[in-house]
């Protein structure tokens, strides 16, 4: 039986719609007028043990709200969600025995504590016997030298030691599933590489199945054996890393900024490559950030100095950024069916 | 630990307890002036039992109402929800740990000066040894309200007023700001029967007058375990109740 069973599952939200202004915020208080938000539709899974799933998805996509409900914090609407064969959401307290988390935006250690009290303390939530504490903290000291912060007060750390005290807390009790949520959100590459590879070895060793929610696509590169695709609450894909990477590693997005932008300049853009490069199935000209346009290709199929030539030729340039292809943009990808 | 991580507070703390009293001295001094005795009560025995109780009043001051209403505002109560606990117990606790820590800078500092400076006398009897047991239920059952009103949060989005409705309501219903034998009879009779006296009146009681009879004694106890009963088990169903809610509208 696999680990983590998804059957049907959807999450909707009652919200209220609400008005501007003051007079609106009153009006509000005696308002009626709801409308159902669909986070998550009738998505399907199944996650076996020992897998490293990576879970992507742009903002708002639904993948949250999915965390939230594996992790027996959200009550689903309706649909088969089971954890260890046990439903998250009514077993609340079983379930959490059995599994860490980690939330990238915040943390799960005691503020005003140093390290090491928050981790004696964790060992008497989940009843860690001390032979397995020895293991685990002998082993995060093996990877990532973490005794240096057992005194440090947990306000006082950065961000990046806080992020592998938070993980290491996560698996502190050798649960079965660990949930990670943005884990290397706002870290310089030395730390995720760190991250990573305590990651994976904690995967290796321990068999310890690991579902990974981020927006960095060189975690899932490193770490995901498998990736899941939502979007709008649904799911887009479910397959091998492998298939992904083929596909979307080529990418890249030419990022221009051209002087004097006004209303056409994206259709002249997207006009001019349109001519040009007629048999190109998978360029993609829009919008980006404000007076920038975000021109996505495949390398293999267009080569870059091809692309850059044509724009640096026909239009006046001010700035230019080339960078891999985004989650964003891999998702509009995939809408357009380039992984079926 | 956490509670001890942060020092001045309790400087301040007792200075505006000691405050308190000195205020308090003053001013039943000159209600008392050349009376011996009033409903029942010597003017030192009045000033004993509101010393007492503002004592009291700050050793049970844990702040668990804020602190689950801040763990609602800021999200981190999600923390909680991931663990093998059951947030009851661990808010609790907590409060505990707060009392604990109280107990020993603010209320044990603060008893001496009383002694010493004010030079307060007390009776001693029976009454003194059933106390501390009365006093553990005054804690079990301040500690249940304040753990009400913070779930309410759940609800609304704000614990501010409510906390400050329930501090204004209990120290002036238990008889901590005003000792119970002062308030005319049918009011009193009516105090007699919600569990706020429970909190303040009854240890404070203990304290004044010694040397009742045992049964006497043993009927308070039993009326506080009542109410530790009836509130616990309330807070339950509304915990309950409460956190569907929160788990339904979104971490």
């Amino acid at each position: 039986m696999s680990l983590i069973e998804v059957k049907n599952l959807s999450k909707h939200f009652k919200v209220l719609n609400r008005r501007e202004g003051l007079r609106g915020s009153i009006k509000d208080l005696f308002s009626q007028d709801y409308r159902i938000v669909k986070a998550v539709e009738d998505i399907n899974f199944d996650i076996n043990k020992g897998e490293i799933v990576g879970y992507i998805g742009p903002n708002g996509a639904g993948k949250s709200t999915t965390i939230k409900m594996m992790t027996g914090i959200l009550k689903p609407s309706s649909g088969i969600l089971l954890a260890n064969g046990i439903p998250p959401y009514s077993n609340r307290i079983q379930n959490a025995k059995k599994m860490g988390v980690v939330f990238g935006q915040r943390t799960q250690l005691w503020w005003d504590l140093p390290v090491i009290e928050s981790f004696k303390i964790l060992k008497n939530i989940y009843r860690v016997d001390d032979k397995t504490y020895d293991t685990q903290m002998g082993m995060f000291n093996s990877l990532i030298d973490l005794e240096k912060l057992y005194p440090v007060q947990v306000r006082t750390l950065s961000l990046g030691q806080r992020m592998l005290c938070d993980i290491a807390a996560a698996f502190l009790h050798n649960p079965k599933i660990v949930y990670l949520d943005e884990p290397t959100i706002g870290l310089d590459i030395s730390v995720k590489a760190k991250i990573r590879a305590i990651i994976k070895e904690l995967n290796k060793n321990q068999e310890i199945t690991i579902i990974l929610t981020t927006h960095d696509l060189g975690d899932v590169e490193a770490l995901c054996n498998r990736i899941i695709i939502i979007d709008k609450g649904k799911i887009l894909f479910d397959g091998p890393t492998q298939r992904v990477n083929q596909l979307f590693g080529s990418f890249r997005t030419l990022k221009v900024k051209i002087f004097e932008f006004n209303e056409n300049t994206i259709p002249n853009i997207e006009l001019a490559i349109k001519n040009k490069f007629q048999q190109s199935k998978s360029i993609h000209v829009k919008k980006s950030e404000d007076f920038w346009t975000d021109i996505t290709f495949n390398q293999e199929e267009t080569p870059l100095r091809e692309v850059l030539n044509l724009v640096m030729n026909s239009f006046p340039v001010e700035d230019i950024r080339v960078v891999e292809i985004s989650m964003e943009n891999v998702v509009s990808q995939v809408y357009d069916g380039a992984l079926t | 630990m956490a509670g001890l991580a942060y020092r001045s507070g309790y400087f301040f703390t007792i200075a505006n307890n000691l405050i308190y009293m000195g205020i308090a001295f003053y001013l039943w001094q000159s209600i008392y002036g050349s009376r011996e005795i009033i409903r029942g009560m010597t003017f030192n025995q009045t000033f004993l039992y509101l010393s007492l109780a503002s004592s009291i009043f700050v050793l049970f001051q844990t702040w668990s109402d804020w602190e689950i209403g801040f763990q609602i505002n800021d999200g981190s109560i999600i923390t909680w929800m991931i663990k093998p606990l059951n947030y009851q117990f661990s808010i609790m606790a907590s409060a505990l740990g707060f009392v604990l820590t109280n107990l020993l800078t603010i209320t044990i500092p603060t008893i001496i000066f009383l002694v010493f400076v004010f030079k307060v006398t007390f009776a001693t009897g029976p009454g003194l040894i059933f106390f501390p047991l009365a006093l553990v239920f005054s804690f079990l059952l301040t500690s249940t309200i304040d753990y009400i009103v913070g779930i309410t949060c759940f609800y609304t989005e704000s614990v501010w007023g409510l906390s400050i409705t329930k501090d204004v309501i209990i120290t002036f219903l238990s008889g901590s700001l005003i000792p119970l034998p002062f308030f005319p009879e049918n009011i009193r009779s009516i105090l007699e029967f919600l569990p706020f006296q429970a909190i303040y009146h009854i240890p404070l009681n203990m304290v004044i007058e010694p040397n009742q009879p045992t049964s006497e004694y043993l009927t308070m106890i039993g009326i506080q375990l009542v109410w530790v009963i009836i509130l616990f088990v309330l807070s339950r169903q509304y915990y309950n109740k409460a956190v569907k809610k929160l788990r339904i509208a979104g971490g």
